[in-house]
């Protein structure tokens, strides 16, 4: 009986030696990142933390560089022939990492593909094409025909992301969603689901074979694990420094603290429903100078976050710098109140979600506390995201919060779906969570989506922040920040990128 | 005892159910799915086509014998967030929860019953009064705490051990990853381990003294001793086999709970187990996951007492199962 486990123990002795799966040592870079992985269906999940995965191993027709700046990837060209149409112009001599020869008919699926509900997660950009063709019988330029006028078409192709049709068709989907095969600058090497990632380098890449030979991405989802990860140096880059943590890697020799404004801006809407205190002007504008956003940045933030005077952030097509936060002054706030007929205040439900934002719940309290001050008695109503944000979609709050950062890179998106009136129909205002309406807002998006000329566009939309701002449409609060560590020792020259993905083909080695 | 058996599944085919419906329950008040599927671009009427092609614009009832019917011909659905069929990922997380929890057995089972009966046997040793002292906070200490704790003293400060993942694995027939046969591997099992395999060691640790404490005094041993046999014998061969009776039943009770219970351990240390799992699929409401896990780990807690109980009759032929 006694041989039995030696024995079992032996065999298996022999096995390990032969099937390493990882090793930890080998040279190439590991990042320690907040959410785990989801899928590796590329267009499957719409969270930056999976398109960040999937950016490395596949490519978009488009890409962004470091600074967010829009070039060609897949395609050498682009253009928006009329209001409907978009002609691309492909780069030849692409192949997938399984051999097969990136062509026209690639696009025309991948475009296909990301208007099925079970596999993607850009569903609505996926139904806006009407037709992809190939024209004039010139196999490397592809035609897009969109349902109605989709003005930042070209601004969200670095996110969907060019199948092999041959080999995604022929394989089940949850094969393809395990492993994936694209044209991008690293490849699949391993996954264990809820452990890390692991990317090689593609050899063959079209822009030449990345600097960093491997790269390993682990999440860390706990605050004090993700801390441990970079402070034992078992990762080199650590994403999402917890705000708690953040003095005690300063102070750590062997690191280097990098910190970016994010793109997401956090805000508060009101409703403006006839009859409710929203619907005065003057009472919205109280509500903006009545909020400290200094002290919710000092107190609740630790300092890490800007002052948000738009939705928008620079990135973003009709942002627009000469829109000035409202300053902090209860003093005019109760003015304002009074004005409007409220001198001693009015009760109201404040909704916000308690675990999809940095300390959001606090947030939420600090607000309260700031309007308590000028006499608005608010009730705050805090849920997990899950079941807050269904409400918003069902339009069930009066004064929410919420965080927002436009994927397309573009305003006039951005206001669609945020606080143009609410129709079904048309699909607009679905996160209008309290309802907000306002036509002269409405008929200035409609004018921008019809504006053809990108300058021309952007004009518009840039008008539109102003007239939102006006019109206190929105209070915004702040943007969150990005914060990074970085172990100084191994020289990775990394710059964040505002979207927060991690491309590591665009990382390079110092010296 | 076939009889015995027999009726202990078909109860277990009961609490499956029961658990199976109540999670069910639970999944209406968690939230919605679809926004996070669909995008956040969505608009109404897309994401009324993916509920659809979800089933979940069902009325309720439907939507639970659909789940039933489909579970009993093995098929789970498909995860809402990966993409891909739940059962799967759930087994493949299955050993890593499996493997975690085996460790954390036997270093509760090694250091408490050895404690139980050192303490019993020198009650007055400083050793004695630490260990005792140790205990206590071993109870009464939550596993976040203990985890971080052992996280900062031995990753951070003195970095000997690594503080998250499973390390390198080796491949096993089935598909099944083991962390046992590598140094890496075993080196990442120590900290969680002994997070999740604390508050077990207490108890076996006071169980087993309490138990050593009364053979102690007992005359059978006063005769052990008195025939002339060596300390060690005594306490171990004779004063411990009696003792061990109630230590086995726990062991055996709490491994289903170590493995159930293992979410909070798995995600200090970012453990790619089942209880990680659970946590990320409860934020993201992907329920075929999180009924895939209950459906999983309540079969495993049913065989798992249904075998305790079989053991028990072996190991004491007094009881009868008829």
């Amino acid at each position: 009986m006694r041989k039995i486990p030696f024995l079992t123990l032996l065999a298996a002795g022999a096995i390990a030696s032969f099937t390493p799966l990882t090793n930890v040592h080998a040279a190439g870079i590991s990042v320690g990142v907040p959410a785990d992985v989801q899928t590796m269906e590329p267009n499957g999940a719409s969270t930056d933390s999976n398109l960040s995965v999937m950016a490395n191993i596949f490519d978009g027709l488009l890409q962004r560089d470091a600074s967010g700046k829009l070039i060609p990837a897949l395609a050498e060209s682009w253009e928006r022939v009329d209001a409907l149409t978009w002609r691309f112009k492909l780069r030849q001599g692409v192949k997938f990492q399984n051999g097969n020869d990136f062509t026209a008919d690639d696009v025309i699926f991948s475009f296909k593909r990301i208007a099925t509900p079970e596999l993607s997660a850009f569903v609505n950009f996926g139904k806006q094409i009407e037709s992809v063709t190939t024209v004039d019988g010139d196999p490397w330029t592809v035609e897009v025909k969109t349902v109605v006028p989709v003005p930042f078409f070209d601004q969200n192709l670095h996110q969907i992301f060019m199948m092999d049709k041959e080999s995604t068709e022929n394989r089940k989907p949850g094969d393809v969603g395990q492993h994936p095969i694209g044209t991008g600058a690293y490849s699949l090497a391993e996954w264990v689901k809820g452990s890390h990632v692991k990317l090689k380098a593609n050899p063959n890449y079209w822009e030449g074979a990345p600097e960093i030979k491997e790269a390993t991405i682990r999440p860390a989802v706990e605050g004090s694990t993700a801390m441990a990860s970079i402070m034992s140096g078992t990762v080199d880059v650590l994403q999402g420094v917890p705000v708690e943590g953040v003095k005690v890697l300063e102070k750590n020799p062997k690191l280097t603290l990098v910190k970016r404004p994010a793109r997401r801006a956090i805000f508060l809407g009101l409703t403006n429903a006839k009859g409710k205190p929203g619907a005065d002007l003057r009472v919205r504008e109280a509500i903006a100078h009545a909020i400290n956003e200094e002290k919710i940045i000092q107190k609740v933030m630790f300092g890490f976050a800007a002052p948000a005077a738009q939705v928008s952030d620079p990135a973003t097509v009709g942002y627009n710098p000469a829109i000035k936060r409202a300053k902090y002054d209860p003093e005019l706030s109760r003015k304002l109140l009074a004005e409007a007929g409220y001198p001693n205040g009015f009760d109201i439900t404040l909704s916000g979600p308690n675990n999809r934002y940095v300390n959001d719940e606090k947030i939420l309290a600090a607000v309260a506390a700031d309007l308590a001050k000028v006499g608005i008695k608010v009730k705050v109503d805090a849920k997990p995201k899950s079941i807050i944000f269904d409400e918003y979609k069902q339009h069930k709050p009066e004064f929410y919060l919420l965080g927002w950062f436009d994927g397309s890179y573009d305003f006039g998106r951005s206001f669609a779906k945020l606080l143009h009136t609410y129709d079904e129909t048309k699909g607009t205002g679905t996160w209008n969570a309290a309802n907000y309406s306002n036509p002269e807002l409405d008929a200035i998006a409609e004018k921008a989506s019809n504006t053809i000329d990108p300058k021309e566009r952007a004009k518009v939309l840039q008008e539109l922040g102003v007239k939102l701002q006006d019109a206190f449409g929105f209070i915004p609060l702040h943007y969150q920040m990005d914060l990074y560590a970085i172990t100084n020792a191994k020289g990775f020259d990394f710059k964040p990128r505002p979207d927060t993905w991690i491309v590591f083909k665009q990382i390079g080695k110092k010296g | 005892m076939w009889k015995y058996i027999s009726k202990r599944l078909a109860q277990g085919l009961i609490v499956l159910l029961i658990v199976s419906s109540l999670g069910f329950i639970i999944f209406q008040f968690l939230g919605d799915p679809v926004t996070a599927m669909a995008g956040q671009y969505a608009t109404q009427a897309e994401l009324a086509e993916v509920r659809h092609a979800l089933g979940l614009d069902q009325p309720i009832y439907i939507q639970y014998f659909n789940f039933i019917n489909n579970a009993v011909h093995g098929n789970f659905g498909m995860s809402y967030m990966a993409r891909l069929p739940a059962a799967e990922i759930v087994f493949q997380r299955l050993p890593a929860s499996i493997e975690l929890a085996l460790a954390a057995e036997v270093i509760a089972i090694f250091f408490g019953v050895t404690f139980g009966v050192l303490v019993a046997a020198f009650p007055r040793s400083a050793f004695s009064k630490f260990i005792a002292f140790g205990a206590l906070f071993g109870v009464s200490l939550p596993s976040f705490a203990v985890g971080i704790s052992l996280i900062l003293v031995f990753a951070v400060i003195f970095p000997i051990l690594p503080p998250l993942g499973r390390g390198e694995l080796v491949e096993l027939p089935w598909g099944w990853q083991t962390g046992f046969l590598t140094l890496d591997g075993l080196k990442h099992l120590i900290l969680p381990a002994f997070t999740l395999g604390m508050l077990q060691l207490s108890l076996l640790f006071r169980l087993t003294r309490s138990g050593m404490q009364e053979a102690l005094r007992s005359d059978y041993i006063r005769t052990a001793r008195a025939k002339g046999l060596g300390h060690i014998s005594v306490l171990f061969k004779h004063a411990l086999r009696n003792v061990l009776i109630p230590v086995v039943t726990i062991i055996g009770l709490q491994f289903g709970q170590l493995i159930g219970f293992s979410i909070v351990t798995e995600s200090i240390f970012q453990w790619p187990g089942t209880g990680n799992l659970l946590l990320a699929a409860i934020f993201d409401s992907d329920f075929p996951i999180i009924a895939s896990y209950i459906i999983l780990i309540a079969t495993l807690v049913v065989l798992l007492n249904t075998i305790v109980d079989i053991t028990y009759a072996f190991l004491n032929p007094r009881i009868r199962y008829d």
